[in-house]
C-alpha cells in the first residue's frame, strides 16, 4: 500500500532535498496519515474476517465493495485537488446529481451519448469555473460559495426532474460500470488507476508541489512566483469535472437519475478523505492514496454492517467517531490546533 | 472599545484569514448598508411579486412568511452567535433542533407539566451545544469538522432510537403553536424577542463584547485576559440553548416529526447568516440585519408559489443569492483592505 515510497528514488533535480535512505522514507511515510489509516484499514479487515468469516474476502463480496466504492473514489480523488489547493468544494454531491440528471435526460431525449457526456463534463467545468470566479476573483469564503452552489444545483435537479426520471441503458457504459476484469470490478480498477496517477502527480511532479504550496500558504506561494489564481481555478474545475464524470458513471450503474441522486455524497466523500489525511479547512495536506484508504475503510465498515444485517444508521455513527479520532490524531501529530 | 486595539495588535493571524482583510470598524456604516441593501432587495421582491399577482399582499402571505421566519430565525441566531464568536460554523444545528424537540415532546408525553417540558427542551439544546463545545475546546479541533461529525453521528443515533415523535394534541404547547397573537403566529414573537435580546447582549454586555473580541482575534483576546476555553464553551452552550428554544417552538407547530426533520433548515440558516454580512472569519455581525435576511429568504418560497413556478425554484434562487451575496461581501472586504 505504499507504492509511492517504494518507487526508485529519482535524482533530486527539482529540489535539493537531501536524499534519505529508503528504509527511513518508508518508515517516515507510515508515521504520517497514510500509515495510521493503513492500520485502521487492517483493523477493519481483521474485524470483518473475524466477525463475518472468510466469506468477507470472497470474490463476490470484494466485487460488491469495489462497485460501491469506485465512483465515490473517482469523484473524491478529483475533488481532493481542490482540498489540496485550500478551497473546499461542497458542491460536488449536487454536481454528481446534476451531471447525472442532464446526462440521463439528454440521452433519453435521443442525443448521442458521447456528445452528451462531453456536454456534461463541460457543464461540470463551468460550474467549477463559476465557483472559482467568486472564490478567487472576489475573495469569498469557499465554504459559503460552494454551499450556495450545492443548493442551486440541487434546486435545478428538482426543477428538471419532477416525476419519475426516464431510464436509459447505454451498453458500453453499463459494461464499464458493472463489468469485471479477472474478478475485479472494472470501474474500481479505473478508480485505482486514477488514484495512482493523482498520487504520482501530487508527490512527484512540479504541478503537485505547486498545488500543495498554494494550499499550505497562499501568500508565501504567491511570493514564490506561483499563480494562486490559476492553481485554484484549475483545481476547482477539476473537482467539478470529476463530479460530472461521477454523475455519468452513476447513470451507467443505475440506468437512471433521480433528483435526489448524490444528496449528502459530499459529506461522505469528505469524511472519508479527512479520515485519509486531508483537511477541509486547510490545504496543502493529504495524499490521494490516503483518500483511497479512507474510502476503503468506510466501504469496509458499510459492508460488514450490511452483511450482518445491522441498521445502516450505525455506519454514520461509526464514521463520525473515526473522523473525530482521525482529526484528533492529526492534531497530535502537529496538525492545526483550534483555539 | 477594545476592537481597534485588538485588530492593531495582530501579529499572529490564522493562515486562512489574513488579518489585513478584516475591517477594524465593525459596526460602522457597513451594517446600515447591509441592512439597507437587503431591505431594498426584499422590497423589490415584494413589489415584483405584487405586480404579477396583486393578491400576493394578503394576510395569508404574511402568515406564511412569518411562520417560515420563526424557527429559522431562532436557529439563525444560534448560528450567528457561533459565527460571530469565531467558531466558524455549526453544521449540527438541525440535530440540536430535533433533539430538543424530541426531548420536549417526550417530557410532555410522560405527563410532565408544560414549563418543565420547555425547560427540558432548552437544556437538551444546551447539552448538545455543550457536547460540541467540549470536543472543540478540549480536542482543540476545528468546529466545522467537529460539528460535521457530531451532526451526522447525532442524526444516526436519533434515527436508531426513534422513528417519529408526536406532541400530545391537546397539550398547552400544541395549542400555543396553533395560536396567533396580534395577527401573527404565536411562535413569531419568541423569535423577535430572541433576536432583540441577543443583539442587545452582543453589543452592550461584557459577555457580548468578549464574544466579538474572541471572534475578531482569539489570540489577542487571550492576551487581554479572556479565558478562551470558558468563552468558547459558554458560546457553544448558549447557542445550543437558543437552538433548543427553536426545537421547543418546532415541536409546538409540528404535530409529528422524524429524526431527519431538521435537515431542511441547514441551508436557509447558514444562508441567512452569510447574507446578513456576518463574516465566517468572525468578530462582526449585526442581528438586526439577520432579521431582515431571514425575512427576505423566507419570502422567496412564497413569491415562487405566487409566480406559479415549482417550489424547487426557491432552492435555485436561494443558492444563487448566497453565491452573489458572499461574492459581494468578499469583494468589499478585498477593496477595503487595500
Amino acid at each position: 500500500m505504499t507504492q509511492t515510497s517504494t518507487a526508485p528514488a529519482r535524482p533530486a533535480t527539482l529540489f535539493d532535498d537531501p536524499q534519505q535512505s529508503r528504509a527511513r522514507r518508508i518508515l517516515g511515510s507510515f508515521k504520517g496519515p497514510v500509515g495510521s489509516i493503513s492500520a485502521t484499514l487492517v483493523v477493519t479487515l481483521l474485524i470483518g474476517l473475524v466477525w463475518v468469516g472468510p466469506s468477507f474476502l470472497s470474490p463476490s463480496n470484494v466485487q460488491i465493495v469495489g462497485v460501491s466504492v469506485a465512483i465515490p473514489l473517482i469523484v473524491g480523488v478529483m475533488a481532493s485537488f481542490a482540498l489540496l489547493a485550500g478551497v473546499v468544494d461542497l458542491s460536488i454531491g449536487s454536481m454528481v446529481g446534476f451531471g447525472a440528471v442532464i446526462f440521463n435526460q439528454l440521452v433519453a431525449a435521443g442525443l448521442d451519448p458521447w456528445l452528451v457526456a462531453l456536454i456534461t463534463v463541460v457543464v461540470g467545468a463551468v460550474v467549477g469555473l463559476t465557483n472559482a470566479l467568486v472564490i478567487v476573483k472576489f475573495g469569498a469564503e469557499p465554504l459559503a460559495v460552494t454551499l450556495g452552489m450545492l443548493t442551486l444545483l440541487r434546486g435545478l435537479c428538482q426543477v428538471i426532474v419532477v416525476s419519475a426520471p426516464p431510464s436509459t441503458l447505454i451498453d458500453p457504459l453499463y459494461n464499464v460500470t458493472q463489468g469485471a476484469i479477472l474478478g475485479f470490478p472494472t470501474l474500481l480498477l479505473i478508480g485505482i488507476g486514477i488514484t495512482l496517477i493523482a498520487a504520482g502527480v501530487v508527490s512527484k511532479t512540479r504541478v503537485g508541489r505547486k498545488v500543495q504550496a498554494v494550499g499550505g500558504d497562499d501568500r508565501a506561494a504567491a511570493r514564490a512566483g506561483i499563480s494562486v489564481t490559476t492553481v485554484r481555478v484549475i483545481a476547482l474545475m477539476v473537482s467539478g469535472m470529476g463530479a460530472a464524470i461521477g454523475g455519468i458513471l452513476y447513470v451507467g450503474q443505475l440506468g437512471s437519475a433521480s433528483n435526489v441522486l448524490g444528496t449528502g455524497l459530499e459529506f461522505q466523500i469528505y469524511a472519508a478523505l479527512m479520515i485519509g489525511g486531508y483537511s477541509i479547512t486547510r490545504g496543502g495536506v493529504g495524499n490521494p492514496l490516503g483518500g483511497l484508504l479512507g474510502l476503503l475503510v468506510v466501504a469496509g465498515i458499510t459492508n460488514i454492517l450490511n452483511v450482518q444485517f445491522f441498521d445502516p444508521d450505525y455506519l454514520d455513527l461509526i464514521v463520525a467517531i473515526i473522523l473525530l479520532a482521525a482529526v484528533l490524531v492529526d492534531r497530535f501529530r502537529g496538525g492545526d490546533s483550534f483555539e | 472599545m477594545t476592537t481597534s486595539l485588538i485588530t492593531a495588535a495582530d501579529p499572529a493571524a490564522t493562515p486562512e484569514g489574513p488579518s489585513g482583510r478584516r475591517r477594524p470598524d465593525r459596526r460602522g456604516p457597513a451594517g446600515y448598508r447591509d441592512a439597507l441593501s437587503i431591505a431594498a432587495v426584499w422590497l423589490l421582491l415584494i413589489v415584483a411579486t405584487t405586480i404579477v399577482r396583486p393578491d400576493f399582499l394578503s394576510s395569508q402571505t404574511l402568515l406564511a412568511v412569518t411562520f417560515t421566519m420563526s424557527i429559522s430565525g431562532i436557529l439563525a441566531v444560534a448560528q450567528a452567535i457561533i459565527v460571530i464568536s469565531g467558531g466558524l460554523l455549526d453544521l449540527s444545528l438541525p440535530v440540536a433542533l430535533v433533539f430538543s424537540a424530541w426531548a420536549t415532546v417526550t417530557a410532555l408525553n410522560n405527563g410532565l407539566p408544560t414549563p418543565v417540558a420547555i425547560v427540558i427542551g432548552l437544556l437538551a439544546g444546551a447539552a448538545w451545544g455543550g457536547l460540541n463545545g467540549v470536543i472543540v475546546v478540549f480536542g482543540k479541533l476545528n468546529p466545522i469538522i467537529v460539528t460535521l461529525a457530531t451532526g451526522f453521528g447525532g442524526l444516526a443515533v436519533m434515527l436508531i432510537f426513534f422513528t417519529s415523535a408526536q406532541i400530545p394534541s391537546g397539550s398547552d404547547l400544541r395549542l400555543y403553536g396553533l395560536g396567533r397573537f396580534l395577527g401573527l403566529p404565536n411562535i413569531f414573537w419568541p423569535m423577535v424577542i430572541v433576536i432583540v435580546v441577543a443583539g442587545l447582549a452582543l453589543h452592550f454586555t461584557r459577555w457580548g463584547r468578549h464574544v466579538v473580541a474572541v471572534g475578531g482575534n482569539a489570540q489577542a483576546a487571550k492576551a487581554r485576559g479572556i479565558n478562551l476555553r470558558r468563552m468558547r464553551l459558554a458560546t457553544f452552550i448558549g447557542a445550543g440553548a437558543v437552538a433548543g428554544l427553536a426545537g421547543v417552538m418546532f415541536s409546538a407547530v409540528t404535530p409529528s416529526f422524524t429524526a431527519g426533520a431538521g435537515a431542511g433548515f441547514q441551508l436557509i440558516v447558514i444562508g441567512a447568516v452569510i447574507l446578513a454580512g456576518i463574516s465566517l472569519s468572525g468578530g462582526k455581525g449585526n442581528l438586526l440585519v439577520l432579521l431582515l435576511s431571514v425575512g427576505f429568504l423566507a419570502t422567496i418560497p412564497a413569491s415562487i408559489a405566487f409566480f406559479g413556478l415549482p417550489p424547487a425554484w426557491a432552492l435555485v434562487f436561494q443558492g444563487a443569492l448566497l453565491i452573489i451575496a458572499v461574492g459581494i461581501d468578499g469583494y468589499r472586504l478585498k477593496r477595503t483592505a487595500r
